[in-house]
């Protein structure tokens, strides 16, 4: 029979592939780089997460180094997100049905090109 | 482990793999440069998540040491690629 | 308070990070650990962090309740653009609209950029030593007033801990 660790990781791991499969359709459909962004970076990066949590519950060798890897993903996946948002907004991508933009203002050098 | 854990981490795995290769795809035909950097970023991402599955199923830990080093280096190449198509320069 | 205290800090942080990573308390491994953290330390220059150790109860609630509070945070986040994503309209209102940190010190703007990229539909797009950020967010409609909201929750973690 199933024991408490088990269920608890058979829902993490669902759960994980899940929030990665969403991950990817907001690839697929959302229109420019910023939206894009959204949906990697944080949907993706949580699904990494919960397999993570995944493997700690179903495997009992690994707790330490799985519980660094989450803190590090954690840390780590908001900079990326805003280091290729930024390049992006520096090298002029424009906002695709953008209605507001109050970073204009403050960078008026950069031009966005179509 | 049981049968159902099992075959359910199989299919995540296959999954997980398919993913992988709509992302190359991506980065493959690109609409400008910086979509063919986030498809990169999420590629290292999945192979990441490849790596965990793979330490469940073979019930080893080596394997999330490999996916320690993959996360540090794929977060620094990230950050490194997007400074440099920002200024045009690395450092 | 000097360089010293800051090196041992940080060697002693390493440390448990390898000791986690390893999970072998052996006493040889304890030592290892010990000249793994002193060489890394010594390569790079430590930053210095005053703990007041009068404090550090309350800081070290207010860390767990920020880290409870992100979780929820993300969690959410996640829900919210799956829900947009599973949408066939696909009901997005995208923009770049500003935010004031109202912090000084800046490692908690750093971290209060770092939240807010975790939050429902926010990212940090730009940022500047004043604590100006400027999010791209994918619903602006009715953005602003939850922004408000979360950021008074975020700094009153954030004033307990670096008080």
């Amino acid at each position: 029979m199933y024991s408490v660790s088990q269920i608890i990781g058979l829902l993490c791991l669902v759960l994980g592939t899940v929030f990665s499969m969403l991950g990817i359709l907001g690839l697929l459909r959302l229109p420019d780089v910023y939206a894009r962004l959204h949906a990697t970076g944080k949907v993706s990066g949580l699904g990494a997460v919960f397999l993570l949590a995944a493997a700690i519950f179903l495997t009992p060798l690994s707790a330490g180094k799985g519980l660094v890897l989450i803190g590090l993903l954690l840390l780590t996946t908001p900079a990326v997100s805003h280091a290729i948002a930024s390049a992006a907004y520096r090298i002029g991508i424009p906002i695709k049905a953008g209605q507001r933009d109050e970073l204009r203002k403050r960078l008026p050098k950069i031009k966005p090109h179509e | 482990m049981t049968a159902l854990i099992h075959y359910s981490v199989w299919g995540a795995l296959i999954i997980h793999i398919g993913m992988v290769l709509i992302c190359v795809w991506r980065v493959w035909r690109g609409e400008n440069i910086i979509d063919r950097l986030i498809g990169l970023d999420v590629t290292t991402t999945l192979t990441l998540a490849i790596l965990v599955l793979i330490a469940i199923l073979e019930e080893n830990s080596l394997f999330i040491d490999v996916s320690l080093g993959l996360a540090t280096l794929s977060a620094i190449a990230s950050v490194a690629l997007a400074k440099y198509v920002a200024d045009q320069r690395m450092f | 308070m000097g360089p010293r205290n800051s090196a041992i800090q940080m060697t002693i942080l390493l440390a448990i990070v390898y000791l986690l990573m390893t999970a072998n308390f052996e006493p040889i491994n304890l030592a290892f650990s010990l000249i793994i953290g002193l060489g890394i330390s010594s390569l790079v220059r430590p930053q210095h962090l005053s703990i007041q150790w009068r404090r550090l109860p309350i800081a070290l609630a207010a860390i767990a309740g920020y880290l409870i509070y992100m979780l929820v945070d993300m969690w959410k986040s996640s829900l919210q653009v799956g829900r947009i994503l599973l949408d066939p309209r696909l009901p997005i209102k995208p923009g770049i609209i500003n935010i004031h940190s109202g912090s000084e010190s800046e490692m908690a703007i750093a971290l209060s950029a770092h939240a807010i990229s975790l939050t429902p539909g926010e990212l940090v797009v730009e940022m500047d030593d004043q604590g100006e950020m400027y999010a791209h967010c994918l619903d602006i409609s009715q953005a602003e007033e939850l922004i408000a909201e979360a950021q008074k929750v975020r700094r009153s973690f954030l004033n307990q801990i670096f008080e």
